[in-house]
């Protein structure tokens, strides 16, 4: 018996793919299909999950921008 | 500005007048009573050579932080000047604003032809560049405040207490100064900042804190203020009691000065000096009225007026300092030092031939503003001749000096360039290292030691103790600090307070910590006096062009599959042994080697240093290089065109000088330390090819993408970008797949020096891999060497699983060796080497083994 998933295909650069792969590989909940180095099929209801993640962690690598000096 | 000053501490701004009061019910306890005595000097000494008591650490926590609560207290933003005014009006675009909403200030109708904008708030201004004004606004922003950024066409500048103060001892009018502003602003100048500037120029210069024969006095003209301030609670209890009364005295006389060096120099300055010193020689005791009326008349200085004072123990100097800053009447340090008779004269004076350069002297004159001795912080850039400029302060205020350095390296440095610059007797320049304790033969001299030598606490040596009770027990007549930033405030306050000097001068290059104690440093040892200008000395050729660059180098996909897993200490492992980043530094190496530069590569992490060089077959240094090796390998750079480039680990950052360097490369760096970069870049600016026309001097800055390191690389530069340095940003070198044996270029060579890099970081961090010891190790085993492992069979053994594996012993070394050792090998006799060569790679290794245990021994 076939069974359909509705996934939404993801095109990225290759870090944000890692990240995602990371993000997934706790309890694999994201990825349906890992396409090659830029490309990956997730599940749909899990896009905007996914996106607040992936927000996430770019906030640990690139800080927001710092206030101004004399602001504080 | 009665009412103002009333409103201050009582309702306005409960914060600092309630810590002024706190610190003194905690403060005298120790205070006070020790200096009931009369022989409160040497008791105090005593006191410091035993380990600190709780009480003291205690007492210096707390100091530190009500410096804190000061600083903050006292910056204009302090609710004291504000008064903000009511919004006129929100629109749309207010949100994004927020609090730095000024669209309430009214330009002026030619607002176009005005150079400034200012802050009403923090006084900050902002000055730009591109205007025509914007070179007399400079000067004038200079005398006035304390430069911020300075880029190239936006300047901002800060106005401070300190820097307000300054202008007036130079003798600016505080009339003239709003008046100046208010002609270069856009807007008309803010009521807030008017009455920040009219207080604090108002009450400057009349309360003075003086050193004579080795106790501190408050003086003053005015004997009711003095009065005033002992009935304040905090500086009545403060009052030594042994001196009740307020002792009367007349003010010193003064007459030309000339700081030394600057003689030879034009007329202009010879007659620009004198006539500092005539406002001095008046304006000291003088309020400021008196000094401008006075300013034209040439002094005889028969009517010589009274100056009363008290004196305090030199325990609460610092807090008496506060307390009278927050009643509105801060107190200068000065040091009349042409009138200190009881100090022995030093016999200094810089060499004839030593010319001084313009900004140093601008320096030292405003050190010197008024024929007196300020204390104060000097900021020049490295390589800009700091150390001549503290060597003519002192050749200038001519007394016994000591001077403090960060390491036992410096201190010997300085005693050389003393030697070098000034005409002094050799034996009156002393060493006080943990090596050697000498005294000058002399009655006054100089001392050079270093910062823990003052400071240190615990069980000292016999000899160690004399000295210091000698330290203690004298009069200095100037206290050189050399790279101020590194100091922790509580050690300057030991410092500071253990051994008393006349006048204090810091010296740095990058007047900046990342925990922001810098301010405290304005209380220990004074303002900044004076800031130099990169750009400036730079396109007068003083210090090198640079070009500073950031190369973003991408992480393999597999990489940084393996940096998301990692924890924060593989991370930076990964992110430095980038393979890409690895290519870009090659390919940069030899990009700068075609061109003739002499390249430095510095990286934090040993692990990588050690790699790339091993790689890329280069010299290296890092802490664990030996001192013969590294003289060596530094010869070597210097005078060997076949090595042109030197890996360095952090212990390159600060003393090294090789003005010979033209280009620097840097792979992995301590986080966001803005003083490293700049430390760093200081390595370039003494390039001796500084002067050629069209040299420029690189820094490369190599930055893993999509990493942490992009967040700290922009923390770091902020420094230099405030001093007017642009980053390129590099995200594709040209033609690096071009490079020849590009290193790293297949997938397979990539994945292997990735497990390679995890497994060498797993089994625990920087293990030395000293190649000696490891064969010596492999051939104690008895047969030695790769094909020796094999025939082990079967059998237990204690080992690395790197080393079982072959992964570890000579067989990989042999084809990594590191550059350091051609280098020795180079110098070894050609015939034995020649020999070496039909030999095979094991007896080659014995053979190199022998040799360099018999250069060892001979």
């Amino acid at each position: 018996m076939p069974r359909a998933i509705r996934g939404v295909l993801i095109e990225c650069e290759p870090a944000i793919k890692s990240i995602i792969v990371h993000l997934d590989s706790k309890n694999n909940d994201f990825i349906i299909e890992d396409l090659d180095e830029q490309h990956l099929v997730i599940k749909e209801n899990m896009v905007f999950l996914l996106k607040q993640k992936l927000e996430e962690r770019l906030k640990e690598t690139y800080r927001p921008e710092e206030p101004l000096a004399d602001s504080d | 500005m009665p009412p103002k000053r009333k409103a201050a501490p009582g309702a306005a701004a409960p914060g600092p007048a309630k810590a002024g009061r706190t610190s003194a019910m905690s403060t005298p306890g120790p205070g006070t009573p020790r200096s009931l005595d009369s022989s409160m000097v040497s008791d105090a000494d005593e006191d410091f050579d035993e380990d600190i008591p709780e009480e003291q650490k205690e007492r210096e926590e707390f100091l530190g932080k009500e410096a804190d609560d000061f600083v903050n207290s006292w910056a204009i933003s302090s609710s004291k000047f504000q008064s903000r005014p009511n919004k006129a009006k929100l629109d749309a675009a207010s949100v994004y604003f927020g609090k730095r909403d000024f669209s309430y200030l009214q330009l002026k109708p030619d607002h176009m032809n005005r150079p400034l904008w200012i802050d009403p708030e923090k006084g900050t201004i902002i000055l730009e560049r591109f205007n025509p004004l914007a070179e007399q606004a400079t000067d004038f922003l200079i005398t006035i405040s304390e430069p911020k950024s300075r880029p190239q066409f936006i300047h901002e500048y800060v106005l401070t207490t300190h820097s307000l103060y300054a202008a007036v001892s130079v003798g600016l009018n505080p009339h003239d100064i709003i008046s100046t502003l208010d002609r270069f602003l856009k807007i008309p100048l803010p009521d807030t900042v008017r009455a920040f500037i009219e207080k604090c120029t108002k009450s400057y210069g009349k309360v003075k804190l003086v050193l004579k024969h080795n106790r501190y006095f408050i003086e003053s003209v005015d004997a009711e203020l003095l009065q005033t301030l002992l009935k304040d609670e905090v500086i009545g209890k403060l009052r030594v009691h042994g001196s009740d009364e307020i002792t009367t005295d007349y003010a010193p006389t003064m007459q030309g000065l000339v700081i030394p060096g600057t003689q030879n120099a034009a007329g202009v300055k010879q007659a620009a000096l004198p006539a500092a010193d005539k406002k001095g020689g008046e304006g000291e005791p003088a309020a400021e009225t008196d000094l401008y009326t006075t300013l034209n008349e040439e002094d005889d200085d028969d009517d010589k007026e009274a100056v009363h004072s008290f004196e305090i123990s030199d325990h609460t100097v610092e807090t008496v300092q506060k307390r009278c800053l927050d009643l509105g009447y801060p107190i200068l340090e000065e040091y009349d030092f042409r009138n200190d008779d009881a100090n022995a004269n030093l016999e200094i004076d810089l060499r004839p031939n030593t010319q001084i350069r313009p900004y140093q002297e601008k320096s030292l004159s405003k050190m010197f503003g008024n024929g007196r001795a300020k204390s104060g912080i000097i900021v020049l850039p490295c390589g800009a001749g700091k150390t001549l400029v503290g060597i003519t302060a002192a050749c200038t205020i001519r007394k016994g000096v000591i001077v403090l350095c960060t390491s036992s390296m410096s201190v010997v440095q300085w005693r050389q360039e003393f030697l070098k610059w000034s005409n002094i007797n050799p034996d009156d320049v002393a060493i006080f290292t943990a090596e050697s304790k000498n005294k000058f033969s002399g009655n006054t001299g100089i001392i050079v030691t270093t910062y823990s030598m003052v400071t240190n606490n615990r069980e000292r040596s016999h000899d160690s103790k004399k000295m210091m009770d000698f330290l203690k027990g004298r009069e200095w007549g100037l206290m050189l600090l050399d790279e101020v930033h590194v100091v922790p405030a509580d050690v300057f306050r030991r410092v500071i307070s253990s051994i008393k000097s006349h006048s204090k001068l810091g010296l740095t290059a990058t007047l900046l910590r990342e925990d922001d104690k810098i301010s405290h440093l304005n209380f220990l040892i004074g303002p900044k006096l004076y800031e130099a200008n990169w750009m400036e000395l730079s396109q007068q050729g003083h210090i090198a062009k640079v070009q500073c660059a950031e190369v973003w180098c991408p992480m393999p996909t597999e990489f940084y599959d393996e940096y998301l897993r990692a924890n924060s200490r593989m991370k930076r492992t990964l992110y430095a042994m980038n393979p890409r980043k690895f290519q870009a530094c090659q390919y940069l190496i030899n990009y700068h080697e075609a061109r003739g530069d002499k390249i430095i590569v510095f990286s934090d992490e040993l692990y990588s240093l050690k790699q790339y060089a091993l790689k890329l077959n280069k010299v290296f240094i890092y802490g664990g290089t030996g001192q013969a090796e590294r003289m060596q390998v530094l010869e070597n750079f210097q005078h060997n065109p076949a090595v042109n480039t030197l890996f360095l680990s952090k212990i390159g950052d600060t003393s090294l000088d090789l003005p010979e360097a033209t280009c620097l490369i840097q792979i992995s760096s301590h986080f966001g330390s803005r003083r490293q970069e700049a430390q760093r870049l200081g390595r370039i600016l003494r390039a001796k090819r500084r002067n050629d026309e069209g040299f420029n001097a690189f820094f490369y800055s190599l930055v893993s993408k999509d990493t942490q390191e992009m967040y700290y690389s922009s923390k770091r530069q902020a420094f230099l970008v405030d001093q007017g340095y642009a980053f390129k940003v590099i995200t594709q070198l040209a033609n690096i797949e071009k490079t020849p044996d590009l290193a790293f270029a297949t997938a397979a060579e990539r994945r292997e020096l990735l497990q390679r890099t995890l497994v060498d970081n797993e089994k625990g961090g920087e293990d030395d891999v000293e190649t000696d010891d490891l064969f010596g190790k492999a051939g104690g085993r008895g047969r030695g060497g790769a094909a020796g492992k094999k025939g082990f069979g079967v059998r237990r053994t204690a080992g690395t699983l790197g080393e079982l594996s072959g992964g570890q012993d000579m067989a990989y070394i042999e084809q990594n060796k590191a550059a350091n050792k051609q280098l020795k090998r180079s110098s070894a006799p050609q015939t034995k080497k020649a020999a070496a060569e039909n030999k095979s790679s094991f007896f080659k290794k014995m053979a190199r083994e022998k040799e360099r245990t018999k250069q060892a021994r001979g």
